[in-house]
Formats: structure tokens, C-alpha cells, sequence
């Protein structure tokens, strides 16, 4: 799994590319924990180069949208492959997490 | 660890294969069953739900693929629910001449009994390969039931007592309807039966497309609340335990009916494929340490 970060303005995007399961999700969940402990509380996950999501990352997502919110902040995400999004409908994510198209989306939702 | 030929797992993750609900679209466990036979992927315990309670019983029979996809077509066919049960259909129209019972079904059910019977006979869960569960509803606490002895028979058709169509089913005193009704993808059993690898399948309930007839109506209600359970529980598995859930989800171009037994061979085709895009990460979750 590869992990970048990339600021632009409030907005911190979180870039992964890779698979999110039971085997890297700990490093995810680091680098996010990462992000919000060092005050970047609006957060946008930018999942063009995921390619696959099993529970493990579902905990990872759940985990720092809570903590994001939790300071006054959000996760949302961008550009998430079908397949993905596919894991997210079925576990009811998509009502609890905003989705946007593609990340400059994702970006400009957020308050200025 | 023992897989369905009898394979070793290199490591010591217990795996299970949840199949949910789903009919005819089920079959795409078969699909996925033959890609773990391949890659030598023991599987240590099947469970099974509503129409994959039908699959589940396959696998942990240890029928191939091609004999099971043969005895679906044997057994599920529209000829099923061809014949009505009329006197269901008075009791509902004419309680008070008819008095109403809850052994309620629109479609006569010997039929399926009938071919269930000649499918599996009087095997038991104790002559599976692979320890089985199957899920059905108790009609009159709304509670789960994990059935995983006796007569396979009794167990698969309380499974897929669809409400409406086919009669609550009687085992022991007792009454049970559809394992959907409960947990249309049942990942709870899985997991209290020690599993730490749980690959799932199962499908959201078609919606109408028209609601035409009572019956139609009355599906379609049950469709969304079914989908919306679906999700409930599957959302809370994945977030409540530290267990790794991976998801099947074939993609079908097709539309796939509820008695659609002729493209059986492409359902399974479909849950070859999908299983074959996880394949990857589920054989490097094997080869990590847990």
C-alpha cells in the first residue's frame, strides 16, 4: 500500500493506492490517526487507486470519521472505484460518509 | 484444517464461507467454491441462509460443481410454485368461515419437499465434510436458529420458507420461516463459531419492477426491508469484531429471476470471476500470521 499526503488550504487529502485489508489497513489507520492528531481535521480520502476494501478498512474509515468529527472535522471521500463503493453500499457506509466524484469535489465541499 | 478434498491450509486462520440469501443467484458459491478447490483453500465451515442454504449444503456435502449445478435444475424449476394452496388462500379470504392458521402459504408446497427430498434423502449434518450451519426464523419470537444437526431436509426447507409462498415449517414443536427474515447474510454464525476469515456471498432482494398483484406488493415491502437488514447487519459484523470479512459480489449483466436455473452456468461463471479478483488479497491474509 502506498500512502500520500498532499495539503491544499484546511484540507488534507489522503491519497492510497493499493489494497485495504486485514494485512494493511494498520498503516492506514496510522497515517489517518497521524493526520487528526496533528490537527488536519478535514480530511478527504482519496481512493482512486484502491482497488479493494474488506472489513479491516471499513474499521479504518469508521475510526477516523469518528475521530475527524469528533474535533470538528470530517472524512470524505473521492473517486471511489465501483468495486469499492460496491462494499461500501452493502455495508451502509454511503449513508454515513459523503462520496464525491473526484477529489477537487471532495475539496470544495468543505467551508472555506 | 480440511478443505473440500481434503487439502491442508498452510496456516491457521479458520475460514468460513457465509452464503446469504439470494436464489438462483446462490449458485455463484459454486463458482467460488471451485476457485478455492484450485488454490487448495480448505474451507473450515460453511453456513448458510435462505437459498444458500441449498449451496452450503453442496459444498459441505462435498458434491462437485457439476453434479450440484445438475441437481439445482432438477430441483428449483417455476414448476414450483405452479400449484396453489387453496386452502391457505380461504383462510386468508374467508377467516371467518375458514378459520386462519398460521401454517400460511400461497403455493402448495409438496413439491418442493418432494424434490428436496429426493436431492438429500435422509442425510444428516453429520455427514458433512465440512461442519454446516444453516439459519432459519422462528415464526413466533422473531429469533435466529442455527441449525447444525439432524435432518438436512427439515433444516434446508425451514430455510427457505419464503414468507407468502411456501408454509412455515414445523421441526420439533416449533415453527420456522425463512433465515432471511433474521439475517439475510448470516456472518454472526460464522463468528461465534470461532471463524477469522469469513468470505461471504449473498445478494440484495430484487426489487419489482411493477407491483401488479397483492403478492407482488407484499415482495416488495419485504424487499426493502430485507436489503435494509442486509445492511444493517453486515455493517455491524464488519465494524463490531476484529474478524476480516471479505466480500463477494459478482457483477451480473444479466438479469438473474427467481427460477432463472438456466443460466446457472453463467451465475457460476460469475462467481468464478469475482472470486478470482479477490484471490489475491485473501491468499496473502493466509500467508500473514494472525
Amino acid at each position: 500500500m502506498v500512502i500520500g499526503v498532499e495539503k491544499r488550504g484546511r484540507v488534507t487529502v489522503v491519497s492510497v493506492e493499493g489494497s485495504v485489508d486485514g494485512t494493511t489497513a494498520g498503516e492506514l489507520i496510522a497515517s489517518l490517526r497521524g493526520q487528526v492528531s496533528g490537527g488536519s481535521h478535514q480530511l478527504v480520502g482519496n481512493l482512486a487507486g484502491v482497488d479493494y476494501t474488506s472489513s479491516a478498512g471499513l474499521r479504518a474509515l469508521l475510526e477516523t470519521v469518528k475521530d475527524a468529527r469528533q474535533h470538528g472535522g470530517d472524512l470524505r471521500l473521492a473517486a471511489v472505484r465501483p468495486e469499492v463503493l460496491r462494499v461500501l453500499e452493502l455495508s451502509g457506509f454511503t449513508s454515513i460518509l459523503q462520496v464525491f466524484a473526484d477529489v477537487d469535489s471532495a475539496v470544495a465541499s468543505f467551508p472555506a | 484444517m480440511i478443505g473440500a478434498e481434503g487439502q491442508t491450509a498452510p496456516s491457521n486462520r479458520r475460514i468460513a464461507l457465509v452464503i446469504g440469501a439470494g436464489s438462483v443467484k446462490c449458485a455463484a458459491a459454486l463458482g467460488l467454491q471451485k476457485v478455492l478447490d484450485r488454490e487448495g483453500i480448505g474451507v473450515d465451515l460453511v453456513v448458510g441462509c435462505s437459498g444458500g442454504s441449498m449451496y452450503a449444503t453442496f459444498i459441505a456435502l462435498g458434491i462437485n460443481v457439476q453434479t450440484a449445478e445438475e441437481m439445482t435444475r432438477r430441483l428449483w424449476t417455476s414448476e414450483l410454485t405452479k400449484r396453489r394452496h387453496y386452502p391457505s388462500l380461504l383462510r386468508a379470504m374467508l377467516p371467518q368461515i375458514f378459520p386462519f392458521r398460521e401454517s400460511f402459504g400461497l403455493v402448495d408446497d409438496r413439491l418442493i419437499l418432494d424434490r428436496l427430498q429426493t436431492a438429500f434423502g435422509t442425510r444428516t449434518f453429520e455427514e458433512a465434510r465440512i461442519p454446516l450451519y444453516l439459519t432459519a426464523t422462528d415464526f413466533h419470537n422473531g429469533e435466529q436458529m442455527v441449525f447444525s444437526s439432524g435432518k438436512l431436509v427439515d433444516a434446508i426447507r425451514a430455510s427457505i420458507a419464503i414468507p407468502y409462498v411456501f408454509r412455515p415449517w414445523p421441526i420439533d414443536g416449533r415453527l420456522f420461516v425463512d433465515g432471511f427474515l433474521t439475517d439475510p447474510m448470516p456472518v454472526g454464525v460464522a463468528i461465534k463459531h470461532g471463524a477469522n476469515v469469513i468470505v461471504t456471498l449473498g445478494f440484495e432482494s430484487p426489487y419489482q419492477r411493477r407491483t401488479t398483484s397483492v403478492l407482488r406488493f407484499a415482495f416488495q415491502l419485504s424487499s426493502i426491508m430485507s436489503n435494509n437488514l442486509l445492511r444493517a447487519n453486515y455493517a455491524f459484523h464488519n465494524l463490531a469484531h476484529h474478524t476480516e470479512i471479505l466480500p463477494i459480489i459478482p457483477q451480473f449483466r444479466e438479469s438473474i429471476r427467481i427460477f432463472d436455473t438456466h443460466k446457472i452456468p453463467y451465475v457460476i461463471e460469475e462467481g468464478e470471476r469475482a472470486a478470482e479478483q479477490q484471490l489475491p488479497y485473501l491468499r496473502r491474509l493466509l500467508e500473514a500470521q494472525p
